[in-house]
């Protein structure tokens, strides 16, 4: 009885230290991974395709995992060394050319789940495959394809010469599909992007501006790996089957889920983009409320706070020494169909835009730290005018005169009294924007005796819908592409771009955004601007500034996050204490 | 003397007296059932709510005092050990100007509350009666006729039948929120989108619920006409030469209203979880009317730092919908012929 007792005993003795020992050996290996959910929502990621992406979502993941020719610091918006350097040479005609030597050291890897490491990929001959001027090529090319409808060609099509042609080139319906084909590879021949050798490609700038670097740099002129696409088609970006060469590999999609992505040691490393420090970074595709559950419950590192638990976590004493905010490059604004009646009359839209309280929303509505605007690029940006500068610019809160251009309007739309004026406030039903557009209705009840109906529409259509028909009054953000404010006030209101769904065109606007667009001296460009956003918010009125964003993240106190300054998280530049 | 001051009306009372009809008699027979008492009871406070909500609510449903958002009274944060007031070190503003609390506008929850009875209610009301309508004439149709024309709409039914209810009701209020968003003034289209707005979003959700709640109704009276079809009463009545629609309305009828009624009863909480999960999805009524789903959807987002803006119109919900299903529970007891003279 005793001895099998004491059998027993030591049996389960040395089941736990079996036990024991393999914990330690798990934690004997212990890699740094980084679980966040900034930037993402419930769902899925749409797409990892350069050529493809549009939300922050996908932008996000795809700068961990392909770099630009050029790439930023995103610390402070600087222009860093990406894959390539390069040099600018003046034209005769006013344009420039832009000359990239790329990088050779960099090669294609995928991850292999078999033997769970990033592997180089090699050709049919077993040579490794390296990233050259040829994917460059191919990516950009592929980007200004009208075939691949990709939504951010308009960025830089208006930066190379001779791609607006070939990107908007369209096959009509019952169009003969060969005579297409044809005049699609003419038209790709006349595209100023060269392809000299495997090391270096040229592209012809209409113009020398200060931001066109940048935008060489954007998603959709990253390189992209012909042969895969080529063979996999709309499925290469899955992990099986995707090539990459940043700083992190895909190492698994969970659709719905969550994405992994896997330190790759064959990155180099470049003054802009460095070597990942951490080993995998993980997004969750989880809504505010179930992040900030995540994360109380300690699975999540870094996510975004939800508006309806601000006040809370501002007094909890651990959450909010985990509360981290800086620079979120967007403004937030409405937009009104300027073409339209009512809302094609000037007066209209100032009293509208005098009527907002901004002030109040951002310290009782929106409450994270978003600053009130009173014009539409925010003044951190690149030649944007600052608080400082101009403190009489743009637009505010003021009752009294908001009610003299509303009496105004009135007798100009030929009303005898606020009720018989019909107009109705659009928006995409998620996030706080419903809050926001129920204390904007208030303010212009309270203060016009305007009753205007609320009408919430579906997220997943709401822009496009804009871009074909802009509502008569709707809520609308913009981001920056690139840090200048010609990607706020040129790309969105210029009365050409394909962005401006306010139909907005004035003469003045137009002739003072684009001299400073080509202008070199930002002095000469911030009082450019300036003049501009008076146009555009004071004079015409053409939309109402509402506020400028701010981020309030959650980071766990022993993760370093980079503080990014783009609205897009740089995980390659976190590391865990 | 004691002997004779007996009341002889207790040993009257003990026999059903002759000629009562069933319906009185179920009446007194649902009036010793208190749970279903209770129900009616907290309908007819609900629908006194609905009816005078602007003179109950102390503060319209949708006037905002921002600088209030979130605010709540001091004993509801009692209540909620973790909704510390700011003066304790915690995080919610103390107003004692708001019965329940504050929602994160600054409007007054209690006033929302008693405003969103009224959509609960009408779809309380509107569910039953487009049921009644049109389930009742094409089950009353379809059993009394039979033959082909049975066949022809217990078969249309029967495919109406095989969508799922809800999601059915999701697509139609889709279709209409896109289809009716911009229509040309003057249209159909545009005076129904208008109508729509002008009640705050309540007539899609009408139409789509009124679409969908009529075919279980055409079953139920197709079923109960075909076992009275044949019964002596209404060989006699044709023996007598009524007309059919007489024989219909007023033979067969008010035999199966009993078992229509209850059924009807029961399905109200049915409507009124639709409407509240349409509104708790955002397909439901229009900010800023108030709706008891829509309220619930706003309060889940702010479940754990302000659980009150979720819970109170939760309470309001459940408590109507106990309330149909227990006097749904009591008519049929009570309306039930074999329960005649028990008790």
């Amino acid at each position: 009885m005793k001895t099998t007792r004491f059998a027993r005993f030591l049996s389960v003795l040395l089941v736990v230290a079996v036990l024991f020992s393999a914990i330690g050996a798990i934690s004997a290996q212990d890699r740094k991974v980084i679980v966040t959910g900034i930037s993402m929502v419930g769902g899925d990621i749409p797409t990892i395709d350069p050529q493809l992406a549009e939300t922050s979502a996908s932008i996000e993941a795809i700068n961990q995992m392909f770099v630009g020719l050029t790439a930023q610091d995103v610390t402070n918006n600087a222009l860093a060394e990406g894959m390539a350097t390069f040099e600018v040479t003046e034209n005769a005609d006013g344009g420039a050319t832009y000359t990239f030597t790329v990088r050779q050291d960099v090669p294609w890897v995928r991850y292999n789940p078999e033997t769970d490491a990033v592997e180089q990929l090699t050709d049919e001959s077993g040579a490794v495959r390296m990233v050259t001027a040829a994917d460059f090529y191919y990516g950009i090319m592929r980007g200004l394809d009208p075939r691949t409808a990709s939504p951010y060609a308009y960025v830089p099509v208006g930066y190379i010469n001779g791609a607006s042609d070939f990107n908007g080139l369209v096959l009509e319906d019952g169009g003969d599909a060969a005579a297409y084909e044809q005049s699609l590879a003419e038209l790709q021949a006349a595209t100023a992007v060269r392809l000299v050798d495997d090391a270096t490609i040229e592209i012809d700038a209409p113009a020398n501006t200060l931001f066109t670097a940048y935008i060489y740099g954007l998603w959709v002129m990253r390189a992209t790996p012909e042969w895969v696409i080529e063979e996999f088609g709309d499925l290469w970006v899955e992990a099986e089957n995707i090539a990459t060469y940043g700083p992190f590999a895909l190492k698994e999609w969970a659709h719905d889920e969550s994405m992994t992505l896997i330190k790759n040691p064959f990155w180099p490393g470049t003054a802009g983009v460095p070597q990942a420090k951490i080993d995998e970074v993980v997004f969750r595709f989880l809504d505010p409320q179930q992040q900030l559950a995540e994360y109380e419950a300690g699975n999540i590192d870094a996510i975004q706070i939800p508006l309806e638990e601000w006040d809370r976590i501002q007094a909890d004493p651990v959450l909010s020494a985990e509360y981290v905010t800086g620079t979120n490059p967007c403004s937030y604004y409405i937009g009104f169909d300027n073409l339209e009646a009512p809302t094609d009359n000037v007066h209209l839209r100032r009293a509208l835009s005098y009527a907002v309280d901004r002030e109040t929303i951002v310290t009782n509505v929106t409450k994270r730290g978003e600053t009130a605007a009173r014009w539409f690029t925010r003044p951190d940006v690149n030649a944007a005018p600052t608080l400082e500068l101009f403190p009489d610019l743009g637009i505010s809160y003021d009752p009294t005169k908001a009610q003299e251009e509303f009496a105004i309007a009135l007798t100009e739309l030929g009303y005898s009294s606020a009720s018989e004026l019909q107009l109705s406030l659009s928006y995409n039903d998620s996030g706080n924007h419903g809050a926001v557009m129920q204390a904007i209705q208030q303010m212009w009840r309270e203060v016009l005796g305007l009753e205007v109906t609320l009408d919430p529409r579906e997220s997943a259509t709401y822009f496009a819908s804009l871009s074909e028909e802009a509502p008569a009054a709707y809520r609308s953000g913009w981001c920056q592409d690139y840090p200048d404010t010609n990607s706020y006030l040129y790309d969105v209101f210029f009365s050409q771009t394909t962005q401006n769904d306010t139909g907005f065109a004035n003469e003045e606007f137009d002739q003072l955004v684009s001299q400073a667009r080509l202008s070199q001296d930002n002095a000469e460009r911030i009082e450019l601007y300036a003049r501009a956003e008076q146009i555009l918010v004071v004079e015409e009125a053409a939309i109402i500034p509402i506020y400028w964003y701010a981020l309030a993240l959650m980071v766990k106190p022993n993760v370093e996050r980079a503080p990014s300054v783009t609205g897009n998280e740089a995980y390659y530049l976190w590391d865990i204490r | 003397m004691s002997a004779i001051t007996h009341p002889p009306a207790k040993v009257a009372s003990l026999k059903p007296p002759a000629g009562q009809s069933l319906w009185s008699e179920s009446w007194q027979r649902l009036r010793r059932n208190r749970a279903a008492l209770l129900g009616v009871v907290i309908i007819v406070i609900n629908v006194l709510m609905a009816l005078f909500a602007p003179v109950l609510a102390p503060l319209p449903y949708d006037q905002q005092v921002l600088q209030d958002n979130n605010a709540a009274p001091l004993w509801v944060t009692r209540l909620f050990p973790n909704m510390k007031p700011k003066e304790e070190g915690g995080y919610v503003t103390i107003s004692d100007d708001y019965l329940l609390g504050a929602d994160k506008l600054g409007r007054d929850l209690w006033s929302r509350i008693i405003w969103g009875a009224r959509v609960s209610l009408t779809v309380a009301f509107i569910g039953p009666l487009v049921s009644i309508l049109v389930g009742l004439i094409v089950g009353l149709i379809a059993g009394y006729f039979g033959g082909w024309l049975d066949n022809f709409l217990m078969r249309t039914v029967d495919i109406m039948y095989a969508f799922p209810t809800l999601l059915f009701i999701i697509l139609l209020m889709t279709f209409f929120r896109t289809s009716f968003a911009q229509p040309e003034p003057g249209t159909f289209a545009y005076s129904l989108g208008q109508l729509d707005t002008a009640s705050g979003g309540m007539l899609f959700i009408f139409i789509g619920i009124g679409l969908t709640s009529w075919m279980q109704m055409a079953r139920l009276v197709r079923g109960q006409v075909l076992s009275q079809r044949n019964r002596e009463y209404i060989e006699a009545a044709h023996a007598m030469g009524a007309n059919t629609p007489r024989i219909m309305f007023n033979h067969i009828l008010p035999n199966i209203l009993g078992p229509l009624i209850v059924a009807e009863t029961l399905t109200i909480p049915t409507y009124i979880s639709f409407e509240a999960f349409l509104s708790f999805i955002g397909l439901g009524v229009n900010p800023p009317m108030p709706s008891w789903g829509s309220m619930i959807s706003d309060g889940s987002r702010a479940i754990s730092s302000y659980p009150n803006q979720a819970l109170f119109p939760a309470i309001a919900l459940f408590l109507v919908m106990f309330a149909f299903n227990f006097l749904g529970d009591g008519l049929r007891d009570a309306l039930d012929p074999r329960m005649r003279g028990v008790d």
